[in-house]
């Protein structure tokens, strides 16, 4: 039941990205929703199941974007585990943490897809992908992420859901 | 007399229980009517604007169809049904696959000109990299002085014609279409217009920005070349069969 609930929420994120996210686009750049899903999964749950949702939603994206399959699958495994890891390496998960954790995860995501998409950048071009597209991309997925987190983390309060990492520590 | 005092009473008592019942109590389930009537007017609203949606559509596609029939190419008529799937291609996703025929490197185009290339195709649904990919490069022609040179996107989303003769006379607001060089467009396709040109000291050829014919942002149906008969001028080339010597 838990799988199949895990796979309609991926292939739901994708859809959205597909067809919503011109909606959220600011200034010609707009959100990875499937990132945001593997990261938050990670920060809200444990390391495997963002490894799990992340290779999914990644899996499908792949299906859709141009570049090799398994680029994104890869990519978003991985910042699904090391959201995941972060909830070990603090206390507590806070929204400031889950800001410079996505940052983070964001640029170096961005950093290999735009190498992956785009080998033959010259210089400049490789300086406006970063500046105009790489970092405000990364910052606007720490903002939509910690808004995200930020949300659940009150209704899970509400609810007296008890976080993960509050539980183990 | 005696009667017309009491008379003028029970008349004007008359006329306003009257008033009261026409305007207070008869209009009692006015209000809920009104609210029922609303509602109707909200639907009916949502049904117009519906319609009217789908005619717009119907029509942008019609045309599409109609000039499908005048081309002398085989195309599939396709819907766009996502775009930006990642911000590092410029890429849509269109409703028509491997089972409607269509294969990688097909061109795509509208009834206005090009607009990208097939990259990826899947059972159902096919990716098309748009113009203002750098991943795609097309083989492009001044229309005007014949100059050929290559067309290719930039990361920030600009199309650049590359590689144009040193020598060429390329003004800014000239036509370019396709020049048939590449499999997968005919010749003669309408790409956009020269929007600056621009030829460095030390460069061996002249570029030029250019203003694609086909708004990208706006684009909702399209056709995918699957075949086309090599234009005229194409077919009266010279062959490459050998010259029989006697």
């Amino acid at each position: 039941m838990l799988i199949a609930l895990h796979i309609v929420l991926c292939i739901a994120t994708v859809i959205a990205q597909a067809t919503f996210s011109s909606l959220l686009t600011i200034h010609d750049v707009y959100p990875d929703l499937c990132l945001i899903l593997a990261c938050l999964v990670g920060f809200l749950s444990n390391e495997y199941k963002g490894l799990i949702i992340g290779l999914t939603v990644g899996l499908l994206q792949d299906l859709l974007t141009p570049g090799g399959i398994g680029i994104n699958m890869i990519l978003k495994g991985l910042a699904g585990t090391l959201a995941g890891v972060t909830t070990h390496t603090v206390s507590t998960v806070t929204v400031s943490a889950v800001v410079l954790v996505t940052v983070v995860l964001s640029l170096g995501c961005g950093l290999a897809s735009l190498i992956v998409a785009y080998p033959a950048l010259d210089g400049s071009e490789a300086f406006h992908a970063i500046s105009s597209i790489l970092i405000p991309q990364a910052l606007y997925h720490s903002i939509l992420s910690a808004g995200i987190f930020w949300l659940i983390h009150k209704i899970r309060h509400a609810f007296g859901v008890v976080h993960f990492s509050h539980k183990r520590a | 007399m005696i009667l017309e005092g009491p008379l003028q009473v029970v008349a004007s008592i008359q006329d306003s229980v009257g008033e009261t019942w026409n305007h207070y109590i008869a209009l009692q389930h006015v209000w809920e009517e009104n609210q029922s009537l609303k509602i109707e007017i909200q639907k009916l609203q949502g049904e117009q604007n519906r319609l009217r949606e789908q005619a717009i559509l119907a029509m942008d596609f019609q045309k599409l169809l109609t000039y499908q029939a005048t081309v002398p190419m085989t195309t599939v008529p396709a819907h766009i049904i996502g775009r930006k799937v990642s911000n590092w291609y410029r890429a849509m996703v269109i409703d028509k696959g491997a089972q409607d025929g269509i294969h990688v490197e097909m061109g795509v185009i509208t009834n206005a000109g090009v607009v990208g290339r097939i990259v990826r195709v899947n059972p159902t649904t096919s990716i098309m990299l748009l113009l203002s990919d750098p991943n795609v490069a097309i083989t492009g022609m001044i229309q005007s002085s014949r100059d050929e040179g290559i067309i290719q996107g930039t990361p920030q989303g600009a199309i650049h014609m590359k590689y144009l003769p040193p020598l060429s006379s390329v003004q800014v607001g000239d036509t370019i279409v396709t020049s048939g060089l590449t499999d997968d467009f005919p010749r003669g396709l309408h790409i956009g217009h020269i929007q600056q040109v621009t030829k460095a000291a030390t460069d061996l050829f002249q570029s030029g920005e250019v203003t694609p014919i086909v708004d990208f942002s706006k684009l909702e149906s399209v056709l995918v070349i699957t075949s086309f008969q090599p234009t005229i001028s194409q077919e009266s080339q010279p062959s490459a069969e050998p010259l029989s010597v006697p």
